[in-house]
């Protein structure tokens, strides 16, 4: 009787030590897909940070500048633009602009 | 017959201890065996553990900057730094001289040196190599080389706010400027390879466009009118925000080595300067606001002043009497002499560090170098202080302090931060009244037939202003012909919204000029420009 609660004993502690075991492969392989995952995660932030910096680069005015002049673009200045109210409308000059 | 073997059964209680101690021990092994294989399950093996001989130099991670509109200044890209394990080098003088072909600026007998020495296990070759010359090393297969990679600090705008934005170490740790401060207050990361900043970025009050209206205008009247520098600053006068500052020539602050060379020190914070005439704007406040004079009040300016061996005239001599409002458009020295003396130096002393001028400031990109004041504050310096001589000051503390006077007369901090709020900031001043008065002076010395300033006129923008020119002080004496040429600026009158200094060293007469080194000639036409251009840029709309 003693033998055989010992060898059933002996049976479950072994089938608890690889169940364990089990678990603890697939918690692994869950970690190393996370690292995965952060890494690639770190690796994404980078090539963000990297695309951000030459958007950055590429938009910063003294290039953007001699481009939009060449366009005829420059600063705002007295007469490039007018009242709302001073826009002629259909019927007329209009007296009121209602938002 | 054979005898019994001993046991539990057989009621030998020798046998029955004998038993006992076995299953004890075999519980006790199985137990072992059991906790062991729980403990492996579920802790796992050891992890690989850092070795005393492993690199421990660390690095660090620094939020972004950017600009009030959220405009990138300055990042944290990834970097591959080169290091080398000397006990695994095959042959020292092989790779040294491999690698010299690809570091040409590398000590190649320091690099064998290094490489051969066998009781190191760590030497840096060379950080923050961009990713074209790691694959050049990578390619040559060397045992003993390995890359870590690192953040290193990247400045997509360029030299753009070079001096305010500061540098940074090859550890990426803050040296200069906003990233010291950044280091100070807000605060870096220690990381071992390249993490990503978890901190929100830095949002500073500069506009991007217009600090590069900015520097585009310094740097074309550089040009135009042959000076060996020049300085400018653009500053909110109700929040003491600071929208753009520069000083040319400028640093790269990529190339941190830039910043100590001499003739790109930063003009704007860190010399000190006689302003010239500019300062009348604080004399003629301060008589104002004490109520000594009103802008009708008449001053006898026709005879010279004499105090301390010296006399002082004026540079355009009016011959008959003259209103403050005439003092402040003729600049006449005389005028602005008698209103000091009438105050008295205690009064003008007074006044002036009610505006923080005669102290000690600092912002968020480091602190301004300090005044100096006369050590013996007497009525010959009263006179010239009153004209904008005799004590010197950085062009951003001039600034910071004027800005006071024109947004209703309350306190600000200057400040590089969008959104800072100060608790110093608001305090009373000066009057309301005095200074919408001189608002009105700024503005009547731009639009006035003979006013100093009429060149700054930019159509739409009402600009007022004032102009100083001084001559450079060096080694206790003043530059034959080297002056400083400044124009104070506010707009759009009556109730200005920013303040704008500009100041050029040592211009360079020309035909544009009519052979003139004066301000009204050179920093105020520059001074319009600059407004015509960055004007729209800050929602100020024409009128």
């Amino acid at each position: 009787m003693r033998l055989m609660l010992s060898t059933a004993m002996l049976l479950v502690t072994l089938g608890s030590a690889f169940a364990l075991y089990a678990i603890n492969y697939d918690t692994r392989q869950l970690e190393q897909r996370v690292l995965m995952q952060e890494r690639a995660a770190e690796r994404a932030l980078g090539d963000i940070a990297v695309l951000r910096a030459e958007r950055a680069h590429l938009a910063r005015p003294d290039r953007i500048e001699p481009l939009a002049r060449s366009l005829g673009m420059g600063p705002a200045a007295r007469g490039s633009g007018m009242r709302l109210i001073d826009l002629a409308s259909p019927e007329g000059t209009a007296t009121e602009v209602r938002k | 017959m054979r005898a019994p073997a001993p046991g539990p059964e057989t009621g030998n209680p020798g046998g029955r201890l004998r038993w006992l101690a076995l299953a004890a021990a075999l519980a006790g092994a199985f137990a072992l065996v059991g906790g062991q294989l729980m403990r492996l399950a579920l802790i796992g093996p050891a992890g690989p553990r850092l070795s005393i001989n492993e690199p421990l130099t660390r690095t660090f991670a620094r939020p972004d900057i950017v600009d009030r509109h959220g405009r990138l200044l300055a990042t944290d890209l990834e970097a591959h730094s080169l290091f080398a394990d000397p006990t695994l080098i095959q042959d020292a003088d092989e790779a040294a001289e491999q690698l010299a072909e690809i570091f040409p600026e590398l000590d190649a007998a320091e690099l064998r040196r290094a490489l051969a020495d066998r009781s190191r296990r760590f030497v840096w070759i060379r950080r923050g190599l961009a990713p074209a010359v790691a694959q050049r090393v990578h390619d040559l297969g060397l045992v003993g080389l390995a890359f870590r990679k690192e953040p290193r600090r990247a400045y997509p705008q360029g030299a753009l706010a070079g001096h305010v934005l500061g540098t940074v170490n090859v550890d990426n740790r803050g040296t200069a400027g906003i990233e010291r401060w950044i280091d100070e207050a807000v605060g870096v990361e220690s990381v071992l390879g390249s993490g990503a900043p978890r901190k929100p970025p830095v949002r500073l009050s500069l506009d991007l466009g217009v600090q590069h209206g900015l520097e585009a205008e310094l740097g074309a009247a550089m040009e135009r009118y042959q000076s060996s520098g020049a300085a400018g600053l653009i500053i909110d006068v109700a929040s003491g925000e600071i929208v753009a500052a520069a000083s040319l020539p400028a640093v790269d602050p990529s190339r941190p080595v830039q910043a100590l060379e001499a003739h790109r020190f930063d003009r704007m914070t860190t010399g000190t300067y006689e302003l010239g005439s500019i300062f009348k704007v604080v004399t003629i406040a301060m008589a104002l606001d004490a109520g000594q004079a009103g802008l009708d009040t008449v001053y006898d300016v026709r005879a010279p002043l004499r105090a301390g061996g010296h006399t002082m005239r004026d540079l355009h001599p009016q011959g008959r009497p003259l209103t403050v409002r005439e003092i402040f458009v003729h600049s006449s020295n005389i005028g602005a002499g008698l209103l000091a003396i009438e105050a008295g130096s205690a009064k003008q002393r007074a006044f002036i560090t009610k505006l923080g001028m005669a102290g000690q400031m600092g912002t968020e990109a480091g602190p301004v170098s300090p005044p100096r004041l006369p050590a013996r504050w007497g009525q010959a310096e009263t006179i010239t202080i009153a004209y904008g001589h005799g004590m010197a000051l950085a062009p951003l503390q001039f600034a910071a302090a004027a800005a006071q006077l024109f947004n209703g007369g309350r306190a600000i901090v200057p400040t590089f931060r969008a959104g800072a709020a100060y608790p110093a900031s608001g305090a009373r001043l000066i009057a309301e009244r005095t200074s919408a008065d001189l608002s009105h002076l700024m503005r009547r010395n731009v639009t006035h037939p003979s006013g100093t300033g009429r060149q700054a006129e930019v159509a739409g923008f009402e600009v007022g202003g004032k102009t100083g020119t001084a001559d450079i002080a060096a080694g206790g004496a003043y530059k034959d012909g080297g002056v400083i040429s400044s124009f104070l600026a506010v707009f759009p009158a009556p109730a200005p919204r920013y303040l704008t200094l500009v100041s050029l060293f040592e211009p360079n007469a020309t035909a544009e000029t009519r052979g003139k080194v004066t301000a009204g000639v050179n920093a105020a036409p520059t001074t319009a420009r600059l407004i015509a251009r960055i004007a729209p840029l800050l929602d100020v709309a024409t009128q």
